[in-house]
């Protein structure tokens, strides 16, 4: 696999990521303090994340008490049966295991 | 005869992926994309690495922190099994192990899930709490930065790019004929 010219493509990629991502933080830690542009830039950035994403998301789901029983029950329904498919699956594997022998 | 010996080339020459193998490439490409999106929100001096895109960096930061759970849960619970099993076997590509880089790996993912679930949970709260967490997870991951550019490079041979057959042995037809 690791022979792989597409396999030796992804390596590069990756590992080049990783070198920008460490010139990022020292690029952006000795720069200098960041300009007012910049700020406002980054505190406009987080308004829109406190309304189209997850975290406002997760904010607006503490507020809506019916959206949140909704997921209550969902979460009441689907927890019993994943463990139970689970159980299920393990119960199946070791019976295949006994027939196997 | 020929058919079981046509049989057994197939499964000699059949691409034999390991489990510790893809564990690792998938861990590698979660937590390369987390760094990305994590560094984004760091603050004013860190936003451009994602365009001041602060809801697309949280929101692939949230998402793929939940699949970076599930990775490390996966494998604890393997490597847990393999110690009831006595399985000393190395596992030279999976991620935690019992020393060196793999147990730094193991407790670093350690911290930054707890130090991540303290951020996530507390939020509204414990500012405190989430402050201090929030310095740890940063911090951490200049760390782990750092770490995993020293780990490329004492892997760098396998960035080498391999020879193919035909050039190998051209080289040797030239030197034999020198």
């Amino acid at each position: 696999m690791m022979q792989k010219p597409l396999f030796k493509i992804f390596i590069w990629v990756i590992s080049t990521a990783f070198f920008f991502l460490a010139s990022a933080v020292i690029i952006s830690a000795l720069a200098p303090e960041p300009s007012e542009k910049q700020i406002m830039s980054f505190m406009s950035g987080m308004m829109n994340a406190m309304s189209s994403s997850m975290m406002g998301l997760s904010m607006s789901l503490e507020q809506d008490t019916d959206l949140k029983s909704l997921i209550n029950t969902a979460a009441a329904v689907t927890i019993p049966l994943i463990l139970l498919a689970t159980l299920f699956g393990l119960l199946l594997k070791l019976r295949r295991k006994k027939y196997a022998r | 005869m020929l058919a079981q010996r046509l049989q057994l080339n197939k499964e000699k020459t059949k691409l034999k992926v390991k489990f510790d193998f893809v564990i690792h490439w998938l861990w590698t490409i979660v937590f390369s994309l987390l760094a990305l999106s994590g560094l984004a929100m760091v603050g004013a001096k860190y936003g451009w690495v994602l365009q001041y895109d602060i809801a697309k960096a949280d929101y692939v930061h949230r998402v793929l922190s939940a699949v970076f759970v599930i990775l490390t849960f996966i494998s604890i619970v393997y490597e847990v099994s393999r110690a009831i099993k006595n399985d000393n076997k190395k596992l030279t590509w999976f991620m935690i192990g019992k020393g060196g880089y793999q147990l730094f790996t193991l407790i670093t993912t350690l911290i930054f899930i707890i130090t991540g679930v303290i951020i996530w949970v507390c939020m509204d709260s414990n500012m405190a709490a989430v402050a201090f967490a929030l310095y740890i997870h940063e911090k951490l991951t200049y760390l782990v930065l750092a770490s995993v550019v020293w780990h490329i490079y004492k892997k760098c041979h396998a960035l080498i790019w391999p020879v193919k057959k035909q050039d190998r042995n051209l080289k040797k037809n030239i030197a034999g004929a020198k």
